[in-house]
């Protein structure tokens, strides 16, 4: 991974700021040149079959919970599974990081937000041109809407993601290393119109987390 | 048949997958099978035992009771069930394995999961596997040094019998956690492996090298269980045929390995071929010398030349330390390690022996805490046998151990530790008639230290002595007996050799000045370790200076790469100097150096709390109001914070030395719930807290409520603040608030993170919601301060 991989403007919006002066600018800098020699990403996907039942939906079998994530895969027959982790570097280097300097602390893990994103999009780039279909929809994870974050170890296992990219999940349903995500991807050939556009899947004005989340007002949510 | 018996053939022939074999439909267990479908199971080993397997692995690898855990499935009965019916499946002679793979969660520093947890569930498994008649354990598909530890020592501990270990890693020659080969090699050597290897991971291919390089660091038997290839990344297949895959067994067997299997995509034609291939053809000769090295669970230090041991973390003569260690304050400790660390020491010195302090419990919480910010290996140092125990069991690696010496009591309690965790020792070469003034006398009592150590079974190469470095004031002879020693050692035995080297300038003027003297001296006679100060002037670059002299640096890089740098800009923020800079101004703009240097001009003029009242917080609520108005963002609040900590930083050195009032607020608990191990919220909690000047007790992440109760009961804390990030965590965060209320009302609770909301908040019976760590601070000052 290189510095210039990395989208500027979206760690800032992590870091909860419009921009940065000279001084923590070049903090800044030293931070996300670190980052990216400690990064190790890792991905794997499976595209796995989709089947719509009366109570919800099933992913390569595995019955997902809640509504949305049916809403999010209507008429979708395939989907990606798919896992990315920056690997554990990242997590020691935030670590000691949070020791010896928190400036440098929120700034590495602003950074390792911007790059795990960075290596979903690459990966659903890649996935885009070995499949077929026009239409993907947005990634959808554990977690998200009424898609129970208590399903993150059963995406994980229906992976082997611990095994194949060492990607682990705690009881409390955290995924260690802590730069990591899973998502689920709809693919369709028709626009899925009741596919959830952004992120969480929350609209934003009725949203209980509005005030502190840095996303707020920044993409349309339905 | 008997594993011992099998060892003495040519090669030993594993199974090959089987996941791959059992056909598992989505979301079949395969542990289930061994107790509702046996046939099914009993059908791949027999598969396999026709193709010439010698070794099955029954179907175990997942019954760990952790990940069986919800799933109905009793691990110990369907352990039984799998040992049993692989024995029926597969006859007389074939050995049978009890297969045990990982738990799926990490231990620490990476994760959460205790040594004791991942301990007992292995051990359980290991139980259950001998009652049922395993004629061996295997652990494999390891990533986790320190887990595969657990499954080893639980294995050990639990039966007798051998024990086989593989490990799986990544392209780039280490496991996901970071573990090099050489680490694991030696590690698991030191554990009693029978035999030790490589499975899964990748193809044959990529594994050869691997395989090469753990043949350098281990002379026990060396497994190869390569998976097919590497998988296609749209169907999930492998790609080798059993044909291509045994063509590239030769090189395996030509570089020594005796072991031959296959993991993910084989089959028994696998195995039919690989056998076909490797008959008639003979095992390499493996011929490297043992080496003397040690290692962390991500980093493996060889000591082929002087390597410093930093010396820093003991409490003797150090207030600060002493008092951080009673307060249960790591993070003093991990400064230390990291400023050593990044100072040029090898490996550190672990001391937490001071009064008031039950070293059993805390040494092995500072060797945690120390693992989670250095990969420099670590030197246990202690004289309590149990605390050496406790530390040498949860650490992920091989260790030094400081130290034993030639007392019979000492020789009996702490080599048989030594050679059950496998660890390198120092030995102290003083008896029970004291230090003899004699280079001579000295020696003979380190000879005697090595052939204890070596009848017990601990290779030579792990035996440090050290010769004692007595302060060149009490006699003129000293330094010269103790050089003498030394040299005899490194010569005479070729054995490495420790010296605390600072011990020679006690009591006398310029210390620095006989240090670095003494330490040129001790290494020109041979010393190779010594335990230093790396930070202390003149020292690091003695020992580097002196590598690069004696021939260790070749074409003088490191040397080079040490200082060609010297006086470039640091990583941290450029700080800009400023004559008219105030100390208000210096934490506004968030200029550590800078605020350190003001602090500690201001405290000639003025008292300590004065500084604080009229200047830092001033300064600090500027900061917050801009932060709150939206002038200021979160970066500039924390860049102001930590050049504030750093001023207080000055203020607690200045109160310490002086004695005196005591400048802190109250104490304040921060946690991060358990189960949650998200911590960077409140991190910057603590942070602004401790600015405005509240001793923070900050009990980490992860951390049950019953121990914040009792945390907060015994410091009589007004306050107590929780970070929660997970929706599941919320729950440990309500249970906490609900025992506070219980068993300590009088307290207050503010909360915060990602997953609350106000409304929230008051549902689980909060305090106060504090939406950010400005808030947080606002909260305890109507707690604190009531006007």
């Amino acid at each position: 991974m290189r510095p210039d991989d990395l989208d500027r403007s979206e760690i800032l919006m992590f870091l909860n700021t419009p921009s940065l002066d000279e001084n923590l600018s070049a903090v800044l800098d030293t931070c996300i040149e670190r980052l990216c020699a400690a990064a190790q990403p890792r991905t794997i996907y499976r595209v796995l079959p989709v089947v719509h039942t009366e109570t919800g939906v099933t992913l390569g079998g595995l019955p997902l919970q809640g509504a949305d994530i049916a809403l999010h895969l209507t008429g979708c027959k395939e989907a990606v599974l798919l896992a990315a982790t920056l690997s554990a570097p990242v997590d020691a280097l935030i670590r000691r990081a949070s020791v010896t300097d928190m400036t440098q602390a929120i700034m590495y893990d602003a950074v390792a937000g911007a790059a795990v994103e960075r290596v979903c999009n690459d990966l659903e780039a890649e996935i885009r041109e070995k499949y077929p279909y026009p239409y993907y929809t947005a990634r959808f994870s554990a977690g998200y809407g009424d898609f129970p974050i208590t399903q993150q170890g059963e995406l994980v296992r229906l992976l082997d993601a611990t095994r194949k990219i060492g990607l682990t999940v705690t009881p409390a349903q955290t995924l260690l290393p802590m730069k990591s995500v899973t998502a689920v991807i709809g693919m369709s050939h028709e626009p899925v119109k009741d596919a959830r556009r952004f992120g969480c899947g929350n609209s934003c004005e009725e949203c209980p987390y509005n005030e502190t989340c840095p996303m707020v007002g920044r993409a349309d949510s339905r | 048949m008997d594993f011992r018996s099998l060892l003495l053939n040519e090669f030993v022939f594993l199974d090959g997958g089987m996941g791959t074999m059992l056909h598992l439909k989505p979301g079949e267990l395969p542990e289930r099978l061994n107790l509702t479908e046996p046939e099914r199971v009993a059908a791949v080993h027999k598969a396999y035992a026709e193709a010439g397997s010698q070794i099955v692995y029954a179907n175990t690898f997942g019954a760990n009771p952790l990940k069986l855990a919800g799933t109905g499935v009793d691990p110990a009965e369907s352990i039984k069930a799998a040992v049993q019916l692989a024995k029926d499946a597969v006859g007389e002679g074939v050995c049978v394995a009890l297969d045990i793979g990982p738990t799926g969660q990490l231990l620490p520093p990476a994760g959460q999961m205790t040594f004791e947890a991942a301990y007992d569930s292995f051990r359980v498994m290991c139980e259950a596997g001998a009652e049922a008649g395993a004629d061996l354990i295997v652990i494999e598909t390891m990533s986790d040094l320190l887990e595969t530890k657990a499954a080893v020592l639980a294995a050990k501990e639990a039966t007798d019998l051998p024990v086989i270990v593989t490990m799986t890693f990544t392209e780039n020659g280490r496991t996901f956690t970071g573990c090099p080969v050489s680490a694991a090699a030696m590690t698991l050597e030191g554990l009693g492996a029978s035999a030790i290897g490589i499975n899964c991971s990748l193809g044959p291919k990529e594994i050869l090298p691997m395989i090469q390089e753990m043949a350098r660091w281990t002379t026990l038997p060396l497994i190869a269980k390569a998976n097919a290839g590497l998988p296609d990344p749209v169907t999930g297949e492998y790609y080798l045929t059993p044909e291509e895959f045994a063509d590239l067994m030769p090189a395996f067997a030509e570089s020594g390995v005796q072991f031959f299997g296959g993991c993910c995509g084989t089959t028994p034609d696998f195995i039919r071929a690989i056998r076909q291939k490797l008959n008639l053809l003979h095992r390499g000769r493996r011929c490297f010398p043992r080496q003397a090295a040690v290692c962390s669970g991500t980093r493996t230090v060889l000591l082929d030349m002087p390597r410093i041991i930093g010396e820093r973390i003991n409490p003797t003569g150090k207030k600060r330390m002493k008092q951080a260690l009673l307060d249960g304050d790591f993070d003093y400790l991990r400064g230390e390690a990291i400023s050593q660390t990044e100072a040029g020491a090898d490996i550190l010195d672990v001391n937490v022996g001071t009064p008031g302090i039950n070293e059993a419990e805390v040494l092995p919480q500072a060797v945690q805490a120390i693992l989670e910010v250095t990969d420099l290996p670590l030197q246990l140092d202690s004289s309590d046998p149990a605390a050496l125990e406790a530390a040498l069991r949860i650490y992920p690696g091989k260790p030094i151990v400081n130290s034993v010496n030639g007392k019979a009591e000492s020789l009996k309690t702490v080599l048989p530790l030594v050679r059950h965790y496998g660890a390198a020792i120092v030995g102290l070469t003083l008896d029970e008639n004291g230090i003899p003034t004699s280079a001579a006398e000295r020696f003979g009592i380190g000879e005697r230290i090595l052939k204890e150590a070596q009848q017990l079974g601990i290779p030579k190469e792990d035996v440090f002595l050290d010769c004692l470095t007595l302060t060149a004031s009490t006699g003129e002879n000293g330094p010269s007996e103790t050089l003498r020693a030394v040299r005899r050692v490194r010569e005479e035995l070729g054995l490495q050799t420790v010296l605390g080297v600072s011990n020679i300038s006690f009591g006398l003027p310029n210390r620095p000045l006989i240090n670095r003297n003494f330490l040129c001296m001790a290494l020109t006679n041979g010393l190779t370790l010594p335990i230093m100060n790396p930070m202390a002037e003149g020292m690091t670059d003695t020992v580097r200076a002196y590598r690069m002299l004696a021939g260790f640096d070749v074409n003088c890089e490191n040397f080079i790469a040490a200082y060609q740098d010297a006086g470039a800009p640091s990583a941290a923020a450029p700080q800009k100097s400023n004559e008219n800079l105030t100390l208000e101004g210096a934490v506004i703009h968030g200029l550590r150096q800078d605020a350190a240097r003001l602090t500690l001009e201001a405290l000639q003029t003025h008292a300590p709390l004065a500084v604080v009242n009229d200047m830092l917080i001033p300064a600090l609520d500027a900061v917050g109001a801009d932060y709150e108005s939206g002038k200021v963002f979160l970066p500039q609040l924390i860049q102001a914070a930590t050049a504030a900590q750093s001023a207080f930083g000055v203020i607690k050195q200045h109160m310490t030395s002086q004695g005196g009032d005591n400048a802190d607020k109250g104490k304040i608990i921060v946690a991060t719930v358990q189960g949650d191990v998200h911590d960077i919220g409140k991190n910057i909690v603590r942070l602004l807290l401790e600015n405005y000047g509240y001793d923070v007790i900050d009990l980490g992440k992860d951390v049950p409520p019953q121990k914040i109760v009792d945390a907060a009961i015994a410091n009589q804390v007004k306050l107590v603040g929780l970070s929660a990030l997970m929706t599941t965590t919320v729950g440990a965060m309500e249970e906490t608030i609900k025992l506070l209320h219980q068993q300590y009302p009088e307290c207050k609770t503010v909360v915060g993170g990602a997953v609350l909301t106000g409304d929230y908040a008051e549902t689980i019976g909060a305090d106060c919601y504090a939406k950010d760590a400005k808030a947080t601070v606002d909260y305890a000052k109507t707690v604190y301060e009531p006007q």
